[in-house]
């Protein structure tokens, strides 16, 4: 039987896609860290822990809110993100954030937090 | 009969079984009297018990009775009636309902419909109506406490929304809308049709299409206007999971369409129909297994149904993959096995390919933290993954629209483009101009932007010139002219918007984007369980005046926890819209200055108008019994401005319970009402911590400065092209509305 052509270069195109597809996926996961291995690798990953009360404040010339972030092991870090506080941030029973370490300025600059409270709902509590 | 909605689950199961086993038993005795009408007997009785169970919970909730454990958790007695219905599908116990609900009455037109495929397709649709039940028995929301609470939890504040209300009805009826195309496949290649599915399967795949479509939209909608983040589209597991069923069965509408007209890919249809229908039931799994729970801003619960989901996907899947496989030698072949490559065919399974791939790619996202799982750490993908895998795919597929609906099915003349081409250079054109006058040569968004505008002019030309033969022949034209203006919108509101964060103090006028913004007073209301912050904002823009009034509510729920809810104002234009979200609100009252003082034994620390040194510790209560404790003072020597200074020593009270600091507070000198008291005390490093109460130096001063001025963190920002966007997603769906009316059955 001839392989038509066609299915040959429709079979390069697809391994070809899936080879970039699943390179850009290895690229774009955030493992879940602990402070001391977020701290460790500047690559985008996610850290969980709850915030240190008080410690919540938004920086008035960055416009960004910083906290301090406290892991199960009793790390803690301080987190800077730049967007809305989360409508249940004050009172969420775990918080993720996704980001990088800068170890420059000693923070970690989050992209997305992930808030969780104690609510059963099960839809959306909070945008991005 | 207090729980009529419980019995009626458990009959409605019998009633489908008996269904099930008549059909069944059509299917091995040819036609025997009574059978027949004993399995649609069946079947009504099941949409009769599951709609009686339906208004028994409806009743309930209106009825505030929570001695419904479902009732309890999701309405309250303050809630507005609209909510309160809604609050039937707003756990996971009543979406499942209202899906089998809507599934009940679906079936009642699918037995109507279906003719001479009724047994077969009957069978396989009440097996998974059969699932949803056993769903539904296993974790029923007719569950009853021993005990009604006097008021239920109510509803999130940000569910209360029009918009909130009627997505879940919308996306349960294309979820199982989807079950019928399969019914119908299955039994294609049950009964050796292979072609007699594609006519009465057809209209219920467009259907699953406009009406999925419309949930995962609507919901875009609500998620603009109520969570004050500024988009509409976050790629979270919960959207995800309404669009992954949503492309494979816009593939699969595609593949219908060509197999009705030119016999083509009759096997590749009957995986696509699996693959949608098998989408539906995983995207129901992952969402609702709690698989995903650390990974999204939705806060799934596992209610124990896993297993029954992971089996209900495996027999659907075994049963389409071993009947596929049994057929697969007696499926015939298409007419003609050569396509060209310059042909409306090719487009079509161009288009399938690159819908399949999109699906493929966004699913393998969403399902990362599953696939990470079983090799290490479970780990989700950023959202620029989805972007960056899709943005080629949505390249591709705009370039398609940009030529492929002139074609002709067959050999096409080049000549033939020639025609009606002009209309897709000159859109691309438009938006190219639009975008460059802009200044904005990104290469991403003209990468959208140019092909965007191409299929916008082309399908514009095509939907005027076909809707003027016969309106419905426009169907297709009109879906893609709204796909063409969906992206164009995307570009424009995702890559184009401006945003900035300021505080505006409260009175002063700070401009933004042309727009002079000031803040007048804020008031506080209070409203349902909570406090609502309005922040009325007086905007002027040349001549036009307006007052925005976005918002922040505090809600405190049950036990003590506050919630915050950001209420965005928008102000929508044809070419932008004005989207102001507050972001962080002070009332500018100043902090006191900390009244603690840390003293370590030895030491004096200055505190106007007072000199406070620590000698030591005054330990009293040594050796006494434990019920009352003991009690340690801290010897103080206090000097008061240049008087004789005073020995002071405040007590505290331990392991008795609560230790109240007031009641052992020493009077200082000189002033009024000043008062010490010791709180906390550190043997290892010999520190106290004492509370000062009076007034000192500083607060004196912050008495005489000026009244608080309140101020809030606005985050004030221009969306370009939301009109395009909602204009393109009505028309992406109106056109399947015309695309059912055209292929309807007749």
């Amino acid at each position: 039987m001839k392989i038509k052509k066609a299915h040959i270069t429709g079979g390069v195109v697809i391994v070809l896609a899936m080879g970039l597809a699943f390179n850009a996926f290895q690229s774009a996961l955030t493992p879940y860290v602990t402070v001391a291995e977020a701290m460790a690798h500047e690559r985008a990953v996610q850290v969980a822990g709850i915030t240190v009360k008080g410690s919540d404040q938004y920086d008035l010339d960055t416009n960004k809110l910083v906290f301090t972030l406290r892991e199960d092991g009793g790390a803690k870090m301080v987190v800077e993100y730049d967007g809305a506080r989360p409508g249940n941030f004050d009172d969420a029973t775990k918080i993720v954030a996704i980001g990088c370490y800068a170890k420059e300025k000693a923070v970690f600059e989050a992209s997305e937090l992930l808030v969780k409270c104690p609510t059963k709902y099960e839809g959306r509590v909070s945008g991005e | 009969m207090n729980n009529l909605g419980g019995l009626c689950m458990w009959l409605g199961l019998l009633a489908l079984i008996i269904s099930s086993l008549g059909y069944l038993f059509l299917l091995l005795k040819p036609d025997p009297v009574g059978i027949k009408t004993t399995a649609r007997l069946g079947f009504t009785a099941f949409t009769g018990c599951v709609t009686v169970a339906s208004i028994s919970l409806m009743l309930a909730i209106l009825g505030n009775d929570f001695v419904f454990s479902y009732v309890a958790r999701y309405s309250s007695r303050d809630l507005p009636l609209i909510y309160r219905i809604s609050s039937f599908w707003a756990g996971q116990e009543g979406s499942f309902l209202l899906w089998v609900f809507l599934g009940a009455w679906l079936g009642l037109f699918l037995i109507y419909q279906s003719g001479s495929q009724e047994p077969r397709v009957m069978l396989v649709y009440n097996l998974s109506n059969l699932f949803l039940m056993i769903l539904l028995i296993k974790q029923s929301p007719f569950h009853m406490l021993a005990v009604a609470p006097a008021d239920g939890n109510g509803m999130n504040m940000l569910l209360q929304d029009p918009w909130m209300a009627i997505h879940p009805p919308i996306v349960f009826l294309g979820y199982a809308a989807y079950a019928i195309p399969f019914a119908f496949a299955i039994n294609a290649l049950w009964s050796r049709d292979y072609d007699g599915w594609i006519k009465p399967g057809l209209p219920w795949a467009i259907f699953a299409y406009v009406t999925l479509g419309a949930g995962i939209i609507i919901g875009g909608f609500w998620s603009y206007k109520v969570l004050g983040w500024g988009g509409y589209w976050g790629w979270d597991p919960v959207e995800n999971a309404s669009l992954l069923p949503w492309l494979a069965g816009t593939a699969l509408v595609h593949g219908m369409i060509l197999q009705d007209t030119k016999k083509q890919l009759r096997k590749t249809n009957f995986f696509l129909v699996t693959f949608a229908f098998v989408l539906v039931i995983y995207c129901t799994f992952l969402t609702r297994s709690g698989i995903l729970a650390d990974f999204s801003v939705h806060s799934f619960t596992d209610l124990g149904i896993t297993g029954l989901l992971v089996l209900f996907m495996g027999v659907f899947i075994a049963l389409a993959v071993w009947l596929l496989a049994m057929r697969w030698k007696d499926l015939p072949a298409p007419a003609k096995t050569e396509i060209a490559y310059f042909s409306r065919e090719f487009g079509f399974i161009a288009a399938i390919a690159l819908l399949c791939m999109s699906c493929l790619v966004t699913g393998l996202g969403t399902s990362a933290p599953l696939i990470t799982r079983m090799m290490a750490k479970a780990s989700k993908v950023s959202t620029d993954f989805y972007v960056q895998t899709n943005l080629p795919l949505a390249v591709l597929i705009l370039l398609l629209l940009s030529f492929v609906p002139l074609m002709a099915f067959g050999r096409n003349q080049p000549s033939r483009l020639i025609k009606k081409l002009p209309w897709a250079v000159a859109g691309a054109v438009i938006a190219l101009a639009v975008t460059g006058w802009h200044g904005m040569f990104d290469t991403r968004s003209l990468l959208i932007a140019i092909p965007a505008g191409g299929a916008t002019g082309l399908n514009l030309a095509l939907a005027t010139g076909l809707a003027r033969r016969h309106f419905s022949l426009a169907s297709g034209a009109l879906v893609h002219l709204g796909v063409g203006l969906m992206f164009l919108g995307i570009v424009a509101s995702s890559m184009y918007d401006r945003s900035e964060k300021q505080r505006f103090f409260q009175g002063a006028t700070k401009p933004a984007f042309g727009y002079a913004i000031t803040l007048s007073a804020p008031q506080v209301v209070g409203h349902g369980k909570g406090e609502r912050l309005e922040l009325p904002l007086d905007i002027e823009k040349g001549k036009a005046r307006f007052l925005a009034r976005p918002d922040i509510y505090v809600e405190r729920k049950k036990g003590g926890q506050l919630q915050r809810f950001i209420h965005p104002y928008i102000k929508r234009g044809i070419f932008s819209d004005l989207y102001i979200s507050p972001v962080d609100y002070d009332s500018g009252r100043k902090k006191a200055p900390s009244n603690q003082i840390v003293i370590k034994k030895g030491q004096t620390i200055h505190r106007d108008p007072y000199a406070i040194t620590f000698n030591g510790f005054d330990i009293r209560g040594m050796g006494q019994n434990t019920l009352t404790g003991i009690s340690v003072g801290a010897r103080l020597t206090v000097a008061y401005k240049t008087e004789a200074s005073v020995d002071l020593t405040p007590v505290l009270n331990m392991g008795q319970g609560q230790t109240n600091a007031a009641d052992h507070r020493e009077k200082l000198p000189g002033q009024e009402a000043a008062f010490v008291s010791l709180v906390q005390i550190n043997a290892d490093e010999k520190t106290v911590t004492l509370v000062y109460e009076g007034s000192s130096v500083n607060t004196e001063k912050a008495q005489n400065a000026e009244k608080p001025k309140a101020s809030v963190i606005l985050d004030v920002s221009i969306k370009p092209g939301m009109t395009l966007l909602w204009v393109g997603t009505f028309l992406m769906l109106f056109g399947g509305v015309v695309g059912i009316i055209r292929r309807r059955p007749r």
